[in-house]
Parts: structure tokens; sequence; C-alpha cells
């Protein structure tokens, strides 16, 4: 370890074995340490099921109770991989695809202010059956899609020759809205829904952010069918595996369970990192928040709901992995809650059992309650479904 | 879950296991192009992890798909994605080295613990060197005998010589597919995504076959 490297690398979650995958693989020599025993800190799966009970301190169900505890890979924060998003693309251009496997969602649900879960439509067919809005509406709507599907971003001066009046530079989202016509209902559904946004902060900013988020949604779609998002199988953890790989047959050098005492400063550079009395040396170092928490300020938090599901969840057309989005407007909120529910088809539970997170940015002084909506969604009309509930919140962090 | 007929030959995923230095990546490079390096360190494991060959195995192709550690193991633990999935684990061990054969007792508990249900084969390398302290006959029986009945194959070869390495390789793809055979259950897959790979694309591997 007393040598000197291009880069050192210091925890091993996804974008730091990103990172470290990518230099390694531009001839880099790099040096990657975490000071866990396993790979991806905080985006690690948790199995045996067990360690999800240790996680949160309680002890572990006996006898099997949750089905053969080791079919249990659970991520605490759940992400849904774009199937044609950058990550994707980036898992293809490395190569690193060739060591994982991927599972697409059933689908996509949104909430509207009815109380009713309503599928996203994910083709045509879908979408004209569809009770999110009524027939005239529809159609504004797909006009509205179809001059986002068929902008080229890259190219603004290509526009849509019907569509000359329509300056994207120049307008922002909701006035890309007015054009169309569309109501404050299919507003919310296509900002929240399907280009995702957290919070209604991008109705005033210009309107390509939202085109390009709808371009990234339908082409998702248009992949693998039923749902724009994947799931690798055995859970998120598999994913900086597999660039921590990556960067280890490219030479890069891995030490787990590297307790980093400090990071070596001269002249308010960093010059090295200690570890056990050892420095390596380098002129950079990238590192995930917890090795330098005092360079680091919070700014948010989000708060988390886990469930362990004793059944299907009600209302979602026996959908068995899905996302469900509660837009903010439809319950008098800033930001989104997002449920997520997965099953055994991503080899994360044990047949039978399924995983349900709720969460959401907090916003008042009782976050758990703010999660209630969602939680009664996973519980069922006769309240039982839900069997072990865990809430917990994390920091928002930034540099 | 939908289960589909899968396509194209049966495909068994072999892991190497083993510690740095026993010549896994040798096995690797005879495996993927029959060739062999005196490089040592990570410079012998560079770019490459994953190779795959057919073999006839009573008239039937099957395939064998090798994956090599990319040197991981030098400092820590591999992790636990290079055990998914896998349907057998090559321990492998330096005939001149006797640590490298003690220790494997603690691999078997790695490969159980993470590859469920995978079969486990013995691979001395090295065999055709002379040393004071090699590794006996009557240490791999030992071992054999504490292991109880883990082992489904015991090989002794050189990747330098090029002695017993392909053998090896057949002899495994026959248990291997006389097992799941036996077994004889319709062969289930998944229906997972591969991004970057259209379901053609997995029956246009290149066919490179061993035997010819």
């Amino acid at each position: 370890m007393d040598e000197e490297y291009d880069v050192i690398v210091l925890g091993t979650g996804l974008k730091e074995c990103i990172l470290s995958g990518l230099m390694s693989t531009d001839g880099k020599k790099v040096l990657h340490m975490d000071r866990n025993t396993y790979y991806g800190g905080e985006s690690a799966s948790l199995t045996p099921l067990s360690q999800l009970f240790d996680h949160f301190k309680q002890p572990a169900p006996v006898d099997d109770k949750y089905g053969r505890p080791r079919d249990w890979n659970v991520d605490l924060i759940p992400k849904f991989l774009m199937a044609n998003g950058k990550l994707v693309q980036l898992l293809v251009y490395t190569g690193v695809t060739r060591y994982l496997e991927f599972k697409s969602l059933d689908g996509s649900f949104v909430r509207k202010t009815d109380g009713k879960l309503h599928k996203v439509p994910a083709d045509e067919r879908e979408a004209l059956s569809s009770s999110l809005m009524g027939l005239f509406e529809k159609r504004r709507f797909k006009k509205l899609l179809s001059y986002c599907q068929s902008l080229d971003l890259d190219n603004p001066a290509a526009k849509n020759k019907d569509d000359k009046k329509i300056d994207p530079d120049n307008l922002d989202a909701t006035q890309l809205y007015t054009e169309f016509g569309v109501d404050k209902n299919t507003q919310d559904f296509t900002g929240h829904a399907i280009a995702l946004f957290l919070n209604d902060d991008y109705l005033h900013k210009n309107c390509k952010e939202l085109i390009r988020r709808i371009q990234l949604y339908s082409g998702s779609l248009a992949r693998y069918g039923k749902s724009p998002y994947l799931y690798p199988l055995y859970g998120l953890g598999e994913l900086p595996q597999g660039f921590a790989r990556l960067s280890a047959i490219y030479g890069g050098t891995y030490m787990l369970g590297k307790t980093v005492d400090e990071l070596v400063m001269e002249d308010g550079k960093v010059v090295g990192v200690k570890s056990g009395g050892e420095v390596a040396k380098t002129k950079m170092v990238i590192c995930d928040p917890s090795y330098v928490p005092h360079k680091v300020k919070k700014t948010g938090r989000v708060v988390r709901a886990i469930c362990i599901l004793k059944g299907k969840v009600e209302g979602v057309n026996n959908s068995e992995s899905l996302q469900i989005i509660i837009p903010q407007n439809q319950v008098d909120r800033k930001n989104d809650i997002y449920i997520c529910v997965l099953s055994n088809q991503q080899c994360v539970t044990a047949k039978g059992f399924y995983l349900g997170i709720v969460s959401t940015t907090v916003e008042t002084s009782d976050p758990e309650g703010e999660l209630q909506i969602g939680i009664d969604i996973l519980n069922g009309k006769d309240k039982s479904n839900i069997a072990e509930k865990y809430v917990w919140y994390s920091l928002i962090i930034t540099p | 879950m939908e289960p589909v007929m899968a396509s194209g030959p049966p495909n068994y995923k072999v892991i190497l296991c083993g510690e740095y230095g026993v010549g896994k990546s040798s096995i690797f490079r005879r495996f993927m192009n029959d060739t062999f390096t005196m490089e040592t360190g990570k410079k012998s494991t560079v770019g490459l992890d994953q190779s795959s060959q057919l073999f006839k195995i009573n008239g039937m192709d099957v395939k064998m798909s090798l994956w090599d550690t990319g040197g991981m193991e030098r400092m820590s633990f591999i992790g636990s994605s290079y055990y998914r999935g896998a349907n057998a684990a090559l321990l492998c061990y330096s005939v001149l080295n006797k640590d490298t054969f003690t220790i494997l007792s603690q691999y078997i508990l790695d490969i159980v613990m993470n590859a469920e249900g995978a079969k486990i084969f013995l691979c001395g390398n090295m065999a055709d060197c002379d040393g004071d302290d090699k590794v006996t006959e009557a240490d791999i029986e030992n071992f054999i005998r504490e292991c109880g009945d883990v082992l489904s194959g015991v090989y002794s070869i050189s990747c330098k010589e090029n002695e017993g390495v392909y053998d090896m390789f057949k002899d495994m793809a026959r248990v291997l597919h006389e097992e799941a055979m036996g077994r004889m259950t319709l062969r289930k897959e998944l229906h997972v995504i591969r991004p970057g790979e259209t379901p053609e694309d997995t029956n246009h591997h290149k066919k490179k076959c061993c035997s010819s």
C-alpha cells in the first residue's frame, strides 16, 4: 500500500465503483478502499434476511417465518434503472452488463385525487382504455406526447414543421402545457409520473428538461414492454460489484475492511490517504461523504418506511413489482411520495412475500405521518398486509 | 415468473476459486485460447474474465462459461455477485505450496454460502514442477475424506506443459451435464434482461468448439 496511485477511491458505493471502473479502463492506477468488509456501502443489498433485522436492531424472526432467509436481498434505498437511461448505457458501454441480469417491473402507477391507482399506460391500447383522463383530454395529451417524442433536442433547428409556432428555447414547462391545452390533472401526471419530477419547481423552468425526460420515459418503455424500469436480480448491490470487477480486471487494487485514518493534506491539497499507519500517496481522492464528515453539510431529510408484505398490493392489476407515485398536488404536499414494491421476480424476497418501501422528502415535524397514505396502500383494505414495518431517515448531503 | 425454454446448448457457469498466484488465470487462459504466459502479477489477468467453450458430451453440445476472479482475491473478498448462479466451482491450488491447499476448506465455505448447489471440483496446478514441500497424494486423500462427498472431481494439471487441462474441463462438462440431465427437469430460465443483448444475440455467440 506504500505506493503512489493516480487516484484513491474511498467507499465502494455505486458512484465510487463506476468512477473506479472507468478510470482503471482508462489506464489510471487506482487504489479502492472501503472500511466495510463488503462492497456497496449503503447500497449493499442486505442478505440473509436477519441482516435487515440487525440493521434496525430487532431480533431476527425464527423458523423461517418469512421463507428462506437467503432468498432475501434487501435494498434499503431502492432505485430503478430507466431501461434507456445513462446507467444502462454505461453498463452496456463498459461491458459490465455481462455480470448482471435484470428484470423489468410489471408496472408503474399513479394515485389520483379520487384515491384510486391508475396504471401509467404502457402502450396505445392501455392509453385508450385508461381511466386517467377523458376522451378529449386524451387527444390533447397524445398531441403533447407526439410533439415531445418527435423533437430533436440536439438539433432544435430541425423543429417539427407542424409546430413552427412552438419554440422550446423560449417556453417554460407551464407554457408548453398551455400550448397543448392539457388540464391540471394531465400536467400533474405528465410532470410527476412520466417526467418523474419530485416537486413542481420545474413548471417555471425551460421546457426542454421536461421534454428530455418524457423522451427518456418513452424510449425506456419501448425497450422491454411493461414498464420503463429495470431492476437487477439479487438487488442493487450487484451494480457496484460489477463495476468494481471491471476496475479490478483493468488493474485496480481493492482493499476492503480498511479503516481510513485521515486524508493527508499539504498546502490545502490532498497528497495521500493514511490507513493503519501507512500512507498511500496520490494527487486525487474520490470518496463518499461519510469519509469526510466535516467537509459536507446537510440540506434535507428523506423519510422511508420499509415493509415486509404478506401478499400482493391491491388495486394494481395483480402486478407483483411496481412503482406507485403520489404526486404532491394530489395530497397537498410539496414533494411526491414514492412507493416501490419488489418481489421474488427480482430475487430480492422469498417466494410469496413482497417488499414495499415508501419514501418522501420530509416537510413536517411528523415525517412518519407523511408516509401514512403510502402505508395504507400497502396495507390493503383490511389493514393486514404489512407483516413488518421499520421507519428511518437519511440525510441529503452536499459538499 | 414466466419460465421459458432456453435456446441454444445448456450453459454451465464455472467459477475459479483459490489463492492469489496458484495459476487460476493460467487455467483461464488455457481454457480461453489455449495459450500460456510466464507473466505474473496483475498483468496476467488484464481485461478478460469470462470465456465460453462448447464441449460434445454424449453427442450433445454443452457450453461451459468459465469466470476468472480478476485478481480481486489478492487483497479482499471477491464479492457475492461472482458466485451468483454458478453451477460449479473449480478449487485451485498450487502443488508446490501447501498453504494454498490447506486454506481450501475456507473457500468451500464461501462457495456453499454464496453459490448454493454449485458442484465443487479440486484442481492442483503446476503438477510438472518439483519442490521440497509438495502437496502429496496422502494430503489430497485426507482432504477428500474430510470434505465428505462434496467434491465432484479431483484433477492434477500443468498449465505450462498443457497437461490434463482439456481433459479436466471435458470431464467437468460431463459431470455437470449428466447431473443436470439426471434431474431431468425442463431447463427453465427466468426471463431475464441483459441490456445491450437482444435475444438473438445469445444464439450468435461465437461457437468455438474446444473439441475440434
